[in-house]
């Protein structure tokens, strides 16, 4: 039990302190397209076998934390709501053929290519990044603008996010 | 409830979410200002719209009251113009001594002094029944006693003559139609002022026949027929309809020619309908009886 729960504690943490004490003083003054958001990858990196009820308040929780320090209450923690929603599609798409087998309890590097997840957690950034970027711009006429600071914010928070899993395997 | 509780298992993630994405809207509305900007610019349009339909919707149920309200300017509009009709046709009052004495002070020309009796009500009612197959029509009205109906008085359209009361009841009356076998109209060629007497032959209920014109009038199909204001009940020159082709002679009085009429008035079509009340209907009436006690 100890096993899940206390990376995924940590995790939080970490991501929430790099996202809000580095990310957002570095890029904060240098204008609306830099967005680099890394705190997703807490909710990507939740136990494979957490039901969606979880994921999703979690990953609110998270974008509430987020928020606080952004003051844009109730923005990331939407979209975090939403990045909850969607992982289970995205690890079905993404994931092993046939499904996890119970012995992976993270969908990371440590069990799987780095291809897959990768891919797994672009595809994931994107939408994240796209629902994010879409509530905080709240009116559908602004949909071009949504889809080019998606695009951008993408490339800019995948390097960090290749960073990220460089650096941790993540086994647990 | 079992099964409530096994869809929430199996949506859980989708219940959830929906509630924090609830929660997160509201928190974006209550702490960021241009979303919140946004937000009551689009609640205000929401709002514009909705009252919008509420007020097509109160407007749509009023409709009752204004086809009412109509009915009553139209009601007082063709009054109006009956009796401006029926002005021209009053004798100047040269023997009046008022007027007499009013025209020596004012040096007036004498069309200016002419009477400004009004003698035509115009009352506003529906048709609730009508008939135009038999030989015989009538029709029922949702007016009666109570609003001034008497049994004589005529009933007309904007577009043309319907006929005449026959029996009033306190909320109805039953109207002959001028489909009626009995049913006779003076009415007369706009063009020449030829008077005749329009009657129907039966069968087809868009067209009547006009009688007695003396075969010396060139009456050519498209002439304009109008009331004569000879009977008292119909104001003088309401339209009654036109005439549809060359008129014959008559067979048995080789005199006079009969004249086929086409009605304006629908009579199939007839809705609404004002009652004209002839003021001195009760005057004229007892003069004629003089008349005829003395002979």
């Amino acid at each position: 039990m100890n096993n899940s729960i206390l990376p995924s504690v940590w995790r939080f943490l970490a991501l929430l302190a790099v996202q809000v004490l580095v990310l957002r003083p570095l890029f904060s003054t240098v204008g609306p397209y830099a967005t680099i958001l890394i705190y997703p990858l807490f909710v990507f990196f939740l136990p494979v076998k957490l039901p969606t009820p979880y994921l999703v308040f979690l990953g609110f929780l998270m974008g509430l934390f987020v928020d606080f320090f952004y003051v844009t209450l109730g923005i990331h923690a939407s979209a975090g709501a939403f990045s909850g929603l969607i992982r289970p599609l995205v690890f079905a798409a993404f994931g092993p053929k046939g499904g996890f087998s119970g012995k992976e309890p993270v969908f990371s590097r440590f069990y799987f290519n780095w291809q897959s997840t990768l891919s797994a957690a672009a595809f994931f950034m994107v939408l994240h990044l796209f629902w994010y970027f879409a509530v905080d711009a709240f009116s559908y006429v602004f949909f071009v603008s949504v889809s080019l600071k998606t695009l951008v914010a993408w490339m800019l928070s995948m390097i960090f996010v290749v960073f990220y899993m460089a650096l941790f395997k993540t086994q647990y | 409830m079992r099964t409530l509780l096994y869809l929430f298992v199996k949506n859980g993630g989708f219940v959830t979410f929906v509630i924090m994405e609830v929660m997160a809207f509201y928190l974006i509305v209550q702490f960021n200002s241009t979303q919140r900007t946004i937000w009551a610019h689009s609640m205000g349009m929401f709002g514009g719209h909705v009252a919008k339909r509420e007020q097509e919707t109160i407007n749509y149920f009023r409709l009752r009251h204004l086809h009412d309200s109509l009915a009553q300017e139209n009601a007082r509009l063709q009054q109006q113009l009956a009796n401006e009709r029926y002005r021209l046709l009053l004798p100047l009052n040269r023997d009046s001594l008022f007027l007499g004495f009013r025209d020596s002070l004012l040096r007036r020309d004498t069309v200016l002094t002419r009477d400004l009796r009004p003698a035509f009500d115009f009352i506003p009612a529906e048709v609730v029944g009508n008939t135009i197959t038999g030989n015989n029509n009538y029709l029922t009205l949702n007016k009666g006693s109570n609003d001034g109906l008497e049994p004589d008085m005529a009933v007309v359209t904007r577009s043309g003559i319907v006929g005449i009361i026959r029996q009033v009841s306190p909320h109805f009356s039953y109207v002959m139609s001028v489909l009626h076998r009995q049913s006779k109209i003076s009415a007369k060629v706009k063009r020449y002022n030829a008077a005749g007497s329009l009657v129907w032959e039966g069968n087809d209920p868009a067209t009547m026949t006009l009688r007695y014109i003396p075969k010396h009038f060139l009456i050519a199909p498209g002439d304009t027929i109008v009331t004569s204001g000879f009977s008292q009940m119909f104001p003088k020159g309401m339209i009654i309809g036109t005439v549809v082709e060359k008129p014959e002679l008559d067979g048995e009085n080789p005199y006079f020619l009969i004249v086929p009429v086409r009605l304006s008035q629908d009579m199939s079509a007839a809705q609404d309908v004002y009652v004209v009340r002839n003021r001195y209907a009760a005057e004229l009436d007892s003069l004629k009886q003089q008349f005829i006690h003395e002979q």
